[in-house]
């Protein structure tokens, strides 16, 4: 072939767009598309559509039978008179303020235990992250049990060591029931926490402490000016994750006291399941849905910041 | 610290003093007992017959143990096994599914140039940011007009799809990490794309499809909410569901026997799953597998 021919050849080639040339030819983006095309459209019709919907919803009164009326910002401006709502979103911060700290730190001292390569601790780790793995619900019903009067092991134990007389009925007291779901969940959730922060500890480079040995620094001094420091953006994460879970608490209050006694115990999610699928009315219980959103976007938002920079 | 002398270092290189072994000794013993019993304790619970967990203990019959709970599940009331059965149904169907999903996008998004591409997948990862806790009363409705609620199928798809994005992530960063050549020699040997998935890359991402299918499998087991308000028909209750209206129904008269049989059949699973796939539970915290 001449080089005129070659140049001809090449000419269009170059005149194309530049998305155009990088099209490979044993990855073509048509194929990459269709590859990618049946998980977006699973989230598009579960997350993203429903997303829309609420917001559409939210402007309605949405009956289950009847007319659908649109009613402009009135459900977001009753948000505000809300009683109900306003108490369960009070409620929901307490819990979170409650189980918050005691979740790291209790998930810290579990990490300080297992880090090491000593005997046992993959035994540990293991044990520590089990009521995690088993899960809420189920943690939920054997705390249910348990919490029976007279009966229950955690009144039986708590007789035993002469606190109380073991007939304390937990869950149909506000306080003793908010006290007990949270001691259960920081005992069932701060091996997640664990987790997180020993994979942290782990990659501290260990040359830090040898020259902070040599320098004399205690034990103590090592854990607030060496791993503490470097662990800053895992114990955020473990922070944010927590929250988001505290924010959202459903399960567990559900299982154990509805909500009850009263509205003593709604939290959040509790209240607008209530509001939407007990009394029916959707318009309203989504208006409060899409407040929740925003809220937890925002949380997860900083989540998803902190795991990104991490890599 | 005063004793100083026999120091020897752990891996992490710190000083090792007889102090500091014995309070990992105490520590670790104490902290163990505190996990480790109340799971025991379940599960000895549930050998016992119903009458005598709800009364106060007497030395007489607290020890005396039978698998009634767990025959009952099948003869006695709330269908029990039924929900159990349902609940593996889903919970394996959302692990299949989900690993194959993810798979498949976790490759597009990976290897493959195109336009939407990063749009795409930031939609994927902004999905993420939404709570279904949140969207549950539309999701409900909408559900209900494409004939998904009251059906395991519905179920499967919406847990399914609340694993899709984490799933994604983690397939994506399976394939980034396969050296290119190994797929352009299989594409000269004249493979097709499924086939370079399916052969030639299979070893390679098995590591990451199992850490999918293993939190697909454990979220969609104990999934309670969705569970809770998508499915009404008592006949297609996951186990959660039906233990919570086994409670429910027969409120003052409930036989907590069944409970703690229930609660030792759901965590069986877990148990299992965790103990023998912990280093694929933990390589998903890492890509951020876990809400709350």
């Amino acid at each position: 072939m001449s080089a005129v021919t070659a140049e001809r050849t090449s000419a269009p080639l170059a005149s194309r767009p530049r998305t155009a040339r990088r099209h490979s030819l044993t990855h073509p983006p048509r194929v990459g598309l269709l590859l990618v095309a049946p998980a977006l459209a699973m989230i598009a019709v579960f997350v993203l559509a429903p997303l829309l919907f609420a917001l559409g919803i939210s402007f309605t009164n949405w009956p289950l039978i009847g007319e659908v009326e649109f009613t402009g910002f009135t459900n977001y401006v009753s948000i505000g008179s809300d009683l109900g709502f306003l108490r369960s979103v009070l409620y929901t911060l307490l819990y979170t303020a409650i189980v918050t700290l005691p979740i790291l730190v209790l998930g810290y001292a579990l990490a300080v235990l297992v880090r090491s390569r000593r005997r046992g601790a993959t035994l540990l780790r293991t044990v520590f992250f089990l009521p995690f793995v088993v899960g809420l619900t189920t943690l939920s019903f054997v705390t249910l049990l348990e919490a029976q009067p007279n009966s229950g092991a955690i009144n039986l134990v708590l007789a035993a060591l002469g606190i109380t007389d073991g007939s304390t009925a937990w869950l149909v007291d506000g306080p003793l029931a908010t006290a007990l779901i949270s001691g259960m969940v920081i005992w069932g959730v701060s091996g997640l926490t664990m987790l997180l922060l020993m994979s942290g500890m782990q990659a501290i480079p260990r040359e830090v402490y040898e020259s902070a040995d040599l320098d004399g620094a205690s034990w103590w001094q090592q854990e607030w000016r060496i791993t503490i420091p470097m662990l800053r953006r895992t114990i955020a994460m473990s922070l944010v994750i927590s929250v988001i879970g505290s924010l959202l608490a459903f399960t567990q209050f559900y299982v154990l006291t509805k909500g009850g006694p009263g509205s003593a115990t709604a939290t959040v999610v509790l209240y607008i399941y209530k509001r939407a699928f007990v009394q029916l009315q959707l318009g309203a219980a989504t208006a409060l849905s899409v407040v929740l959103v925003v809220v937890v976007a925002l949380v997860t938002a900083v989540q998803l910041w902190l795991v990104r920079g991490e890599e | 610290m005063t004793v100083v002398a026999p120091a020897s270092r752990t891996s992490s290189g710190r000083r090792e003093t007889r102090t500091k072994r014995l309070l990992y000794a105490v520590g670790g013993t104490g902290a163990f007992l505190v996990f480790a019993v109340p799971l025991a304790w379940a599960l000895f619970r549930s050998l016992q017959p119903g009458e005598v967990i709800v009364a106060a203990p007497d030395p007489a019959a607290f020890f005396d143990l039978t698998a009634e709970n767990f025959t009952a599940l099948v003869t006695g009331p709330g269908n029990l096994i039924r929900s159990v059965g349902n609940s593996l149904v889903v919970a394996l169907s959302c692990a299949v599914l989900t690993t194959v999903l993810a798979t498949a996008a976790g490759y597009g998004f990976a290897r493959f140039r195109f336009r939407s591409g990063p749009v795409l997948f930031a939609l994927v990862v902004a999905s993420m940011m939404v709570p279904f806790q949140a969207i549950l009363t539309p999701l409900y409705l909408q559900m209900n007009i494409m004939r998904l609620t009251d059906s395991l199928l519905g179920l499967v798809l919406f847990t399914t799809t609340l694993n899709l994005p984490f799933g994604v992530l983690v397939m994506r960063n399976a394939f980034s990490t396969i050296p290119g050549e190994l797929e352009d020699s299989a594409h000269i040997d004249g493979a097709g794309t499924f086939r370079i998935v399916t052969s030639v890359l299979r070893p390679l991402i098995t590591p990451g499809a199992a850490t999918v299918a293993l939190y697909a499998f454990l979220a969609a087991w104990t999934e309670f909410l969705g569970a809770l308000t998508f499915l009404t028909d008592t006949d297609l209750y996951t186990l959660p569901v039906a233990m919570v209206n086994l409670q429910q129904e027969t409120y003052g008269e409930i036989n907590f026997g069944y409970i703690a049989a229930g609660s030792v059949i759901a965590m069986i699973p877990c148990v299992v799953l965790y103990v023998a796939l912990q280093r694929f539970y933990v390589a998903g915290l890492a890509s951020g597998a876990v809400k709350g």
